[in-house]
């Protein structure tokens, strides 16, 4: 981790991805574990950390309070205001590939993951919609 | 299904019929080669995986297969702002891009050969007819359908209804829709051709690791690897092909997985490197005598790039659908392909049925966005339905390939920059299949309805174009070059018109029927 981002950067881009990205059901470990991403990319890329560096640094300048102790409207606001930035679209870019390849967010959103280990589906649920009546398979013969 | 071996020829071989690339072009006229006692030598310069490499995990398999060399796109086509270096979705490994390929398999339509006749002097188009007809496709269409296994034909079982495509059905039903089915499509249904069943693992865009999906890693390349004839070099990727005085090819020049330049002598060089490397490696083979690309006398190599007309719509419910469960495409409405221009627009498309997971959806259902609405798509994704849209498009001259001025790969060569701008027909179809996709998802109580704008290509055609006359396109009726008699392109660069069909079929189809010729010809006209 660099030491150009203080602590306190860390906060901030944790609330930017959880105001970028709300979901009422997501804990904050996914978001954490996209941080995490996103300060290990900038420690391989010194443009994308410089980007931190400022971006994070100018959120905080622009209302009074610290990004992260804005209501989620003012932050809402605050993000389309910069939404532009190379340095905001680096972040969505890392964040919108990482946080949903999550698989605690998998497990959330009711995605399954891998599936050849466990035989695929068609013994696990492939067909089971029952609120439609079954349909024709082959193209109804004119 | 493991690694097969094969023969090893020299690189002096000078009667070996040299193939770049190993997908749905290649591999096929590799098999129908070496079956017929031809010496293959198949240069891909992707690595040689199997099932067991592959992972059931989207970015995972994206980054372990997809081409990720740098291309660039350009042009006012959405792709370019949202994708603006990864214009194409195209896999780099043995089997090439039938690996990711879902199955879908239509035919063309009669009228889908002779586009320029049918619809006319389309302003912006450079439409034109193909050199051939359906009917003397048909007989290469059949054998295409039964090497693939292709469901619904020669007595294959259809596929069941899964949980996505019990939605589009129903929703299709609703709106009078009749030409609904699951197919045609390249998986087993049951046991085939010595590979099984599928078990619906819902990873056929990410490899099949069952191997119940066609794919010319699984199905023809072990197949003529068996007749001894085939020497396959993975990591190999060709640089250029290589002409003697009289301007007959005599072999190409490839990095071995060293980085070692390599000569391979050959009597014939077919190219199958996908619709964007093989005229990249055309125009990259310039030299005095072709100073413009080899086999570009017409000016026509890279022009005319077609890549469907396509969109993404999506319902969701109050209900779950997991669509993630099960065959990815299997799942077709046939109707809107019909010849019809009451629509505003000239051309047809289908509707398949699509499903990705949360990773891909989140990134591709409104490419760039962020904020409440974004993740409320994504909160849904439980109750989602999906299903692709996908068009002929119009070809036009400035549709592009062109060697970028300043960007090059890991080998020092000049990458793919992809031009594109949308004809209004695009325009016109796709929001017209966009209006038909979100009402069938409201017919069956729908809540919300998306509208996803194009992924990166998954179909890219044309840029290599077959024709009568040799001034308007590159090569002839069975895909030699105009301009050089022993060189061939064996993949849908050839297409001359894109039709409304997934275009595998057709590729497979056209690399028999190439097969064929080059068998009979090899000791006449080719030397
Ligand atoms: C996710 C996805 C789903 C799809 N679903 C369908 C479907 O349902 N139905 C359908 O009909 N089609 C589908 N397609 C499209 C289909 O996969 C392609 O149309 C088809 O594979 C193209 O065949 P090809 O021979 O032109 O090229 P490819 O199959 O792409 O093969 C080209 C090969 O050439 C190699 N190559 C390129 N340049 C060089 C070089 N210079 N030297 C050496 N090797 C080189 C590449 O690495 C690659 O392996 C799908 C594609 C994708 C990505």
């Amino acid at each position: 981790m660099s030491a150009l981002l203080s602590a306190a950067a860390h906060r901030t881009l944790l609330a930017v991805l959880r105001r970028a990205y709300p979901h009422d059901t997501f804990p904050v470990g996914p978001y954490q574990r996209v941080v995490d991403a996103v300060l290990t990319a900038a420690a391989a890329d010194p443009r994308l950390l410089a980007q931190l560096v400022q971006g994070l640094a100018d959120l905080d300048r622009l209302r009074d309070l610290p990004f992260a102790d804005l209501d989620a409207d003012t932050a809402g606001a605050v993000l389309r205001s910069v939404q532009d930035t190379p340095f905001f679209r680096s972040v969505i870019d890392i964040a919108v590939v990482k946080l949903y390849d999550d698989h605690e967010v998998w497990d959330l959103l009711g995605y399954e993951g891998p599936s050849f280990d466990k035989g695929g589906y068609v013994d696990r649920g492939f067909a089971d919609l029952d609120w439609l009546p079954e349909p024709q398979i082959e193209e109804a013969s004119a | 299904m493991t690694r097969f071996e094969t023969s090893r020829f020299g690189h002096d071989d000078e009667d070996v019929v040299v193939i770049v690339g190993s997908g749905a072009g290649g591999g096929t006229l590799a098999n129908e080669l070496c079956r017929n006692g031809i010496k293959v030598v198949v240069l891909e310069a992707g690595p040689h995986l199997t099932g067991e490499d592959y992972v059931n995990d989207e970015w995972e398999a994206f980054g372990q297969m997809a081409w990720t060399d740098p291309r660039t796109a350009s042009g006012s086509w959405r792709i370019a702002k949202d994708f603006p270096n990864l214009p194409a979705w195209i896999v780099k490994a043995v089997g090439g891009t039938t690996t990711h390929c879902a199955g879908a398999c239509p035919r063309f339509k009669p009228h889908e050969f002779h586009a320029r006749t049918t619809y006319g002097d389309l302003e912006g188009a450079s439409l034109l007819d193909w050199p051939i007809t359906l009917s003397e496709l048909e007989p290469y269409y059949d054998r295409a359908e039964i090497k693939m296994g292709v469901s619904h034909r020669h007595g294959r079982p259809p596929l069941p209804a899964n949980n996505n495509y019990k939605v589009f059905a129903g929703g299709a039903a609703e709106l009078g829709y009749t030409k609904v089915s699951t197919g045609p499509y390249a998986t087993n249904a049951e046991p085939y051709d010595g590979r099984p069943a599928t078990v619906q693992d819902g990873f056929n865009f990410q490899g099949d690791k069952n191997g119940s999906k066609w794919s010319t890693l699984v199905a023809e390349l072990p197949k003529a690897a068996l007749t001894g004839n085939l020497d396959l070099r993975p990591d190999s990727h060709v640089a250029q092909i290589l002409h003697d005085g009289r301007g007959r090819a005599t072999g190409v020049l490839y990095t071995d997985r060293n980085g070692t330049l390599r000569r391979q002598r050959a009597a014939v060089v077919c190219v199958a490197g996908n619709s964007i490397e093989t005229p990249r490696l055309l125009l990259l083979s310039a030299s005095g005598l072709f100073p413009d690309g080899l086999a570009n006398s017409s000016g026509q190599v890279g022009r005319n790039y077609m890549r469907h007309t396509t969109a993404t719509a999506w319902g969701q419910f109050d209900k779950p659908v997991n669509m993630h469960r099960g065959e990815t495409m299997a799942g077709v409405i046939a109707d809107e392909s019909r010849l019809d221009t009451d629509r505003g627009f000239t051309g047809g498309y289908y509707m398949e049925t699509i499903a990705l997971g949360p990773a891909f959806f989140a990134k591709f259902v409104a490419p760039g966005d962020w904020g409440p609405d974004l993740t409320a798509i994504v909160d849904g994704y439980r109750n989602t339905a999906g299903m692709w849209i996908i068009g002929e498009d119009m070809p036009q001259a400035d549709n592009r390939i062109t060697l970028s001025p300043d960007v090059t790969d890991a080998h020092g060569l000049p990458v793919a920059d992809v031009h594109v701008d949308d004809h209004p027909n695009d325009v016109a179809m796709r929001r017209h299949g966009l209006g038909r996709g979100t009402a069938i998802y409201k017919a069956v109580g729908a809540t919300r309805t998306i509208e996803t704008p194009p992924y990166p290509s998954t179909h890219n055609l044309g840029t290599s174009r077959m024709s009568e006359r040799p001034g308007d396109g590159v090569v002839d009726r069975y895909g030699r070059a105009h301009d050089v008699p022993n060189l061939f392109v064996s993949d849908g660069s050839q297409f001359t018109t894109g039709a409304a069909a997934n275009p595998t079929l057709t590729i497979v189809a056209l690399a028999v029927r190439q097969a064929e010729f080059i068998v009979r010809e090899l000791n006449r006209t080719l030397v």
